[in-house]
């Protein structure tokens, strides 16, 4: 993997992994349209440079919401101590996060490794790129009809219930599924338990902070593997780039989503995924 | 529920245990025997602490 190679694909997992378009997907994508057949996305070192990417874009998510985070831990460890739950905003939020983990973390160790042996390759990672894109309008389609027939009003994310919370930690782990969005599927399932879209992506971008830090966490022994140093430079690069991109992406879609909703990126999944599943079952990108 | 929760954690506890040991390769990348899996270890120890922290709150006085 060249200089060049790294960071492109630094700057294109800190844009993809909260812009609702996958990273997943584009790291499998990207390569195989660019012809980059140098870069093998299962050795040692690319396994090393991508622990970096994802520790860069959960730190630029740590500091993005430092402040929230810093009050949901307090009052977390507060309700702990006092061993009873209170209506403090953050301490609400905080056991929503606790709760909408649990799915991630259980069923991303068990179903990860066989869901990325199956579908690995460019030609599924399009297909659910496409699938991610209508998922995003049929979202958005559910959303409107909820409000208009049954006169759903928009809720807090504090207001969340706990089955809600639950059911968009599963939404989640979908994103496994390389092409499938992690801030797209869990913001579709905020969205549909009621949370407007800006909160929808707030509940996600927090939500996805424990879940990518932990995931880099636990893969940091593959850093200290002999042929990981081969990309030291290239990762130090990469993670700064990776955070830069992060928090610039984060800056601008909190904003974004206060007065737009997903279906810009529902029609970049489905036309980027067509053209890419298009060329993958013509044999033009492997 | 304060039992259910204890108990609860008391499994996560040893099953974390057991896969950090190598003596149970349920729902891992390799499948291998007797491999160390850390990851399922780290994220059933997190589980039995939530429980833990369920037992607390089913405990605490209203």
């Amino acid at each position: 993997m060249t200089f060049f190679q790294a960071l492109v694909l630094a700057l294109l997992q800190g844009v993809s992994e909260l812009f609702p378009v996958s990273s997943l997907g584009h790291t499998i994508l990207v390569p195989a349209v660019l012809g980059w057949h140098n870069v093998d996305r299962s050795s040692a070192p690319f396994l090393a440079f991508v622990v970096v990417l994802h520790l860069g874009t959960a730190l630029a998510l740590v500091v993005f919401y430092r402040a929230q985070w810093y009050a949901i831990v307090r009052a977390l460890i507060a309700s702990v101590v006092r061993g009873r739950l209170s209506d403090d905003r953050d301490e609400r939020i905080g056991w929503r996060l606790v709760v909408a983990t649990i799915p991630v973390g259980v069923l991303g160790i068990i179903f990860e490794a066989p869901v990325r042996r199956l579908f690995g390759s460019p030609a599924p990672a399009a297909l659910f790129l496409m699938i991610n894109g209508l998922v995003m309008f049929a979202g958005e389609a559910l959303r409107r009809h909820q409000r208009q027939t049954a006169g759903r009003a928009d809720k807090p994310i504090q207001r969340l219930s706990y089955a809600g919370s639950l059911s968009v930690g599963a939404a989640q782990a979908l994103a496994l599924l390389p092409g499938i969005s992690r801030s797209g599927i869990s913001m579709v399932a905020g969205l549909l338990c009621d949370l407007d879209h800006e909160d929808a992506a707030r509940f996600s971008f927090l939500l996805a902070t424990p879940v990518i830090l932990a995931a880099a966490l636990l893969e940091m022994p593959k850093l200290f593997v002999p042929a990981a140093h081969v990309v030291l430079v290239q990762a130090l690069v990469g993670g700064i780039a990776a955070g830069i991109a992060a928090y610039l992406s984060v800056a601008f879609l909190t904003r974004y989503f206060r007065s737009n909703d997903l279906r810009p990126f529902g029609w970049y999944c489905v036309v980027v995924g067509t053209i890419c599943l298009i060329l993958a079952r013509r044999g033009i990108i492997t | 529920m304060r039992v259910v929760a204890i108990a609860l954690a008391i499994i996560f506890f040893i099953l974390g245990i057991l896969y950090g040991l190598g003596k149970i390769n349920f729902f891992t990348q390799s499948g291998a025997a007797h491999a160390y899996h850390i990851t399922h270890l780290v994220v059933l120890w997190v589980l039995a602490l939530l429980c833990l922290i369920w037992a607390r709150f089913q405990s605490a006085p209203r």
